[in-house]
């Protein structure tokens, strides 16, 4: 055979290379690894690709981006990412410009046409969900991610090996309002001072919105002090930083000396009154009007973004920047920190480096201090490429299609991360353990099982729930005593005292497409003291079937020793300790390479591209996942 | 382009933005004065020019007098059907100028075989792929001989392989200063640690950095041929653990009749004389290995390729960046277990 499908034949067999051609992926991602994945996919004679992506191009995409040009910019990815690979695909490709978390877009039965996911994201929270959405479905998953020179993959067969919840992810870091308001000593200190407080206490919408989040927050926040007098400095400031949202509000650029009076002489001055504060550390040196004076002299069209600048180049940057934003404000009427926007940047840039200058804190350029405020990862064509292929390569292992590796249990699997660019191991490129049974503490794959309830129209107006309840017990060998909750309305609908609602139909009890509902064993078996595990079914309403078509998940729902109801904080606790505890352990693959292996560098594998343009940093605020960002408490 | 300049511009600051985060202006700078010769445009071939392309190398010649065939759009996205017939390079180099305008791109439909000595001195880094083993000693010759630093590879399906012989190489890794202080002296065959130096935080002072030097010693393609063996280097659990690919592929590097795709028997000839050579009990390679890699031998597989060849591009950017170790001197990746060990020959 002598064609573009001759390689992958004589690689699979003409059999399994059928089966590739049936075969439909869905690709979460268009970005770095996207991209590269995409590519491979179509190399490999995939028959049919869905991606999807939410983003548009960035200049900063193209170092990796290979499917994207300058002329792109400001497209959406994955549509331009579809048009570029054309001329040497042979697949199926279909582009979605979307969220994958939105549910009307993608509801669950839409994901269950697909053979396999390909997950290419940059943020936690979508690698949550589409595991989860695996997990219900039983789609096998190819996990992925980079960041600089690490990265890692990780194959997910749902109920066999761990899932991506199964291990704890790092969660950014946070500082105590201490910290940040009074005592830095770290220009990050100073950033996050500068971006989350100063900017948006300056260029927010509303003075009173911004009071009323304050008093709703206040006794929630970590102090980090028990300080009485610091924290009612600390108040005070917040209630004067509102007079100056008024110069703002004024557009009289000749006071923008007075912020800076108020911010780095005043304010400087009333916290050296607090004594208790500089008996451990060193006082602040405050700003005075000589350094205000003399920057008046300066040039600021001369200044690099990649050098850092003196004090006087700092407030002379300052001022300008301020009186431009002041303009700004005006008209926009409300204005959001964003990397990109230059303006934003420079304004907490200089005013950062200030209070650097105040508390003794080396000062940064722009170049590098854009990275920490806007939380930048570095992100490179080749670990891309590389994490990519090793996905891509692992898929056959996961679909089972090397007769000569067949695949007797799912971990046998590899996962595979970079251990000589991550400083791991100078004798292996990469580190390639098998892939491990779930974690019996995971919430999302261990503590219940979940599946699909199929059901016809028909067969929602007939059925009753007594008759669904009995239909599960004799499937999954439950006991007479379960309880069903209504997991989406948060309603019980039975349990051993409470009958009233069996003879009900389930379109009577309102439920339907997307409700999602959980079993559990509230009886056990007393002899053995063990516990039918919970199962938690999504409900998906079939139109193309016959009248009295209902189907539950080919699934076992295993028996499990008794868990204790209470479960307090604590536990919890102790529960991700015996998480990380277990991570280790999975990557001890070799003696040389445990006393080799460093702790932190495994942390920063699973971490994600930056997301760089304003709509999305829009939409994650307005979503609420505001964990990628660097957070000040509060 | 002006390569002497070491300022990059405020263009080229944002195009590489997220790569200057990690290897620092004066690196991007290096990289963009570097002159690299590549020899054959196949899937490795094209995975290395779109990482090395992106990431703004100076000035990159592509060698290539192939012809583009049916199985070339199986494992090469520069191509497209109705580029079948035409040599490779006329039909690729529009695709990948435009990754990246500001690269210097020669392109030499010339045959590698009828090019003298002097045409590889002006280069400052050699990469070969799709190579044969007297090909890959001839240019080792070479390159040893204007002391240009050389890349490797090649594969087999499912296989693949990374040689390096930069000549000597002295490279500066920082790592936080653990209990264990580095020494100065050998730390293993190829490698030996000269120079330590201590570097503080400037943010933060409990943050010990240390700077340590190690100094690369490589060998030549025809000596690591002759001199590589695992004897006495694996312990029991980890001569187990061996991938079968690592015999066959220097099997087939010893085949006298070097061709891509040796006969069944020939493969198996030479892996019993190189199992012996390598202290490896030739009864650890499972007949389905040895099947597989007889069946797949020469192919080019894509996601393979990408592999490989963001490994080799990786190390290229190193060198020229002096950032990180460069890899000494022999990778072996096995695409079923995702194993990719470093042997230094
Ligand atoms: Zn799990």
């Amino acid at each position: 055979m002598a064609g573009r499908e001759s390689n992958i034949v004589k690689i699979v067999g003409i059999e399994n290379y059928e089966k590739i051609r049936n075969c439909k992926c869905l690709l979460v991602g268009a970005g770095g690894i996207g991209s590269e994945l995409l590519k491979d996919l179509i190399l490999m004679q995939f028959g049919e690709i869905h991606i999807i992506d939410l983003d548009t191009i960035d200049l900063s995409n193209l170092n990796r981006q290979f499917l994207f040009r300058q002329k792109d910019i400001k497209q959406p990815k994955s549509t331009t990412a579809v048009k570029a690979v054309s001329h040497f695909s042979n697949s199926k490709l279909i582009p979605y410009q979307g969220n994958i978390m939105d549910t009307n877009q993608f509801p669950l039965h839409w994901f269950n046409q697909f053979d396999i996911i390909f997950n290419a994201l940059d943020n936690l929270a979508a690698r949550r969900y589409v595991n989860k959405i695996a997990q219900f479905l039983s789609l096998p998953l190819l996990e992925s991610g980079t960041s600089g020179f690490d990265g890692y993959i990780q194959p997910i067969i749902p109920h066999l090996t761990e899932c991506f919840d199964c291990t704890k992810k790092e969660t950014p870091k946070t500082f105590p309002v201490c910290t940040i308001r009074s005592t830095p000593n770290l220009p990050i200190h100073c950033i996050v001072w500068a971006k989350n407080f100063l900017f948006n206490e300056l260029f927010a919408s509303s003075i009173t919105e911004n009071n009323q989040d304050e008093q709703r927050l206040e006794d929630k926040q970590d102090w980090g002090t028990e300080d009485k007098e610091e924290i009612e400095r600390i108040k005070q400031e917040t209630n004067e930083l509102h007079e100056l949202q008024k110069i703002i509000y004024s557009k009289d650029s000749s006071k923008i000396v007075n912020i800076l009076e108020k911010l780095f002489i005043h304010d400087i001055e009333k916290l050296l009154l607090i004594e208790n504060l500089w008996k451990t550390r060193e006082k602040p040196t405050s700003l005075t009007l000589e350094h205000i004076e003399s920057s008046k002299k300066i040039d600021v069209s001369k200044l690099k973004l990649d050098q850092i600048w003196s004090l006087e180049e700092q407030i002379a940057k300052f001022i300008n920047v301020t009186e431009i934003l002041m303009n700004r404000y005006s008209i926009e009427k409300s204005i959001e920190f964003d990397k990109d926007d230059e303006d934003t940047l420079e304004f907490v840039v200089t005013a950062a480096n200030i209070r650097s200058y105040i508390f003794g804190i080396s000062m940064k350029s722009v170049f590098d201090s854009k990275q920490i405020a806007g939380n930048i990862i570095p992100a490179i064509a080749t670990t891309n490429a590389i994490i990519a292929g090793l996905s891509s390569i692992v898929s056959l292992r996961v679909l089972n299609l090397l007769n000569y590796a067949n695949v007797k249990k799912p971990t046998d699997i590899n996962m595979a991360f970079t251990s000589k660019a991550s400083n791991i191991s100078n004798q292996r490129y990469l580190s390639n353990p098998n892939l491990s049974k779930p974690n019996c503490n995971c919430a999302v794959c261990s503590k219940v099982c979940r599946g699909v309830l199929e059901v016809s129209t028909v067969k929602l107006q007939t059925s009753t729930l007594g008759e669904l309840i009995e239909l599960i017990r004799t499937t999954f060998k439950y006991p007479n005593d379960v309880s069903v909750l209504d997991v989406s309305g948060q309603r019980l609908l039975a349990d051993f005292d409470f009958d009233d609602l069996l003879d009900k139909t389930l379109e009577d009890l309102k439920l339907g497409e997307g409700d999602v509902l959980l079993f559990t064993d509230d009886e056990g078996d007393e002899d053995s003291n063990q516990f039918r595990k919970s199962l938690e079914l999504y409900i998906a309403v079939v139109s193309d079937k016959s009248d009295d078509y209902i189907k539950l998940p080919s699934i076992e729902v295993p028996l499990i020793e008794k868990i204790e109801e209470a479960e307090s904080n604590d536990m919890e606790e102790e529960i991700n300790i015996a998480t990380n505890a277990n991570e280790e352990t999975i990557i001890l693959i070799d003696e040389e390479e445990a006393l080799e292996l460093d702790k932190q560098s495994k942390g920063k594998r699973l971490e994600r591209e930056d997301s760089s343009d304003k709509d999305n940093i829009k939409k994650i605020r307005t979503t609420n996942t505001i964990e990628d960002d660097i957070i000040e408490l509060d | 382009m002006s390569s002497g300049d070491s300022n990059l511009s405020a263009d080229e600051i944002a195009l590489y933005d997220r790569q200057i985060r990690l290897w620092g202006m004066a690196a991007q700078a290096r990289m963009r004065s570097a002159k690299v010769l590549l020899i054959n445009l196949g899937s490795i071939g094209t995975e290395i020019t779109k990482n090395i392309v992106l990431s703004g190398i100076g000035n990159l010649t592509l060698l290539d007098d192939h012809t583009v065939t049916e199985e070339d759009l199986g494992s090469q996205f520069f191509l497209s059907k109705e580029n079948v017939g035409y040599k490779r390079l006329e039909v690729t180099k529009d695709r990948i100028q435009e990754l990246n305008p500001r690269v210097n791109l020669t392109y030499d439909v010339g045959k590698f075989k009828e090019k003298d000595a002097e045409y590889f001195k002006q280069f400052d880094l050699i990469i070969g792929t799709e190579l044969s083993t007297l090909e890959t000693i001839e240019l080792n010759k070479i390159t040893r001989r204007f002391n240009i630093p050389l890349y490797i590879a090649g594969s087999n399906g499912l296989f693949a392989y990374i040689f390096v012989d930069l000549v000597q190489f002295d490279a500066v890794d920082e790592k936080l200063k653990s209990s264990v202080p580095v020494e100065i002296g050998r730390i293993s065959s190829n490698k030996e640690v000269i120079e330590v130096n201590v570097r503080i935080d400037e943010d933060d002072s409990k943050k010990i950095y240390e700077k340590v030097t190690t100094r690369h010693h490589y060998k030549t393609f025809e000596d690591v041929l002759q001199a590589a063996s695992l004897k006495d280097k694996l312990n029991r659990r980890q001569l187990k653990r061996l991938s079968g690919a690592v015999p066959l592929t220097f099997a087939k590097f010893n085949l006298q009749n070097n061709q891509a795709c040796p006969t069944s028997e020939e493969l198996r000839k030479s892996m019993q004389a190189i199992s012996n050579k390598f202290g490896v009990p030739v009864e650890n390679i499972k007949d389905e290995y040895f099947e597989q890699f007889a069946n797949q031998s020469g192919i080019e597989f894509a996601p393979v390729s990408a592999v490989i060849g963001g490994a080799v591009a990786q190390d290229v950017i190193n060198v020229f960046g002096k950032r990180q170790s460069p890899i000494c001197n022999f990778i072996i990746f096995d695409g079923i277990t995702l194993d990719m060990p470093i042997y230094e020959f």
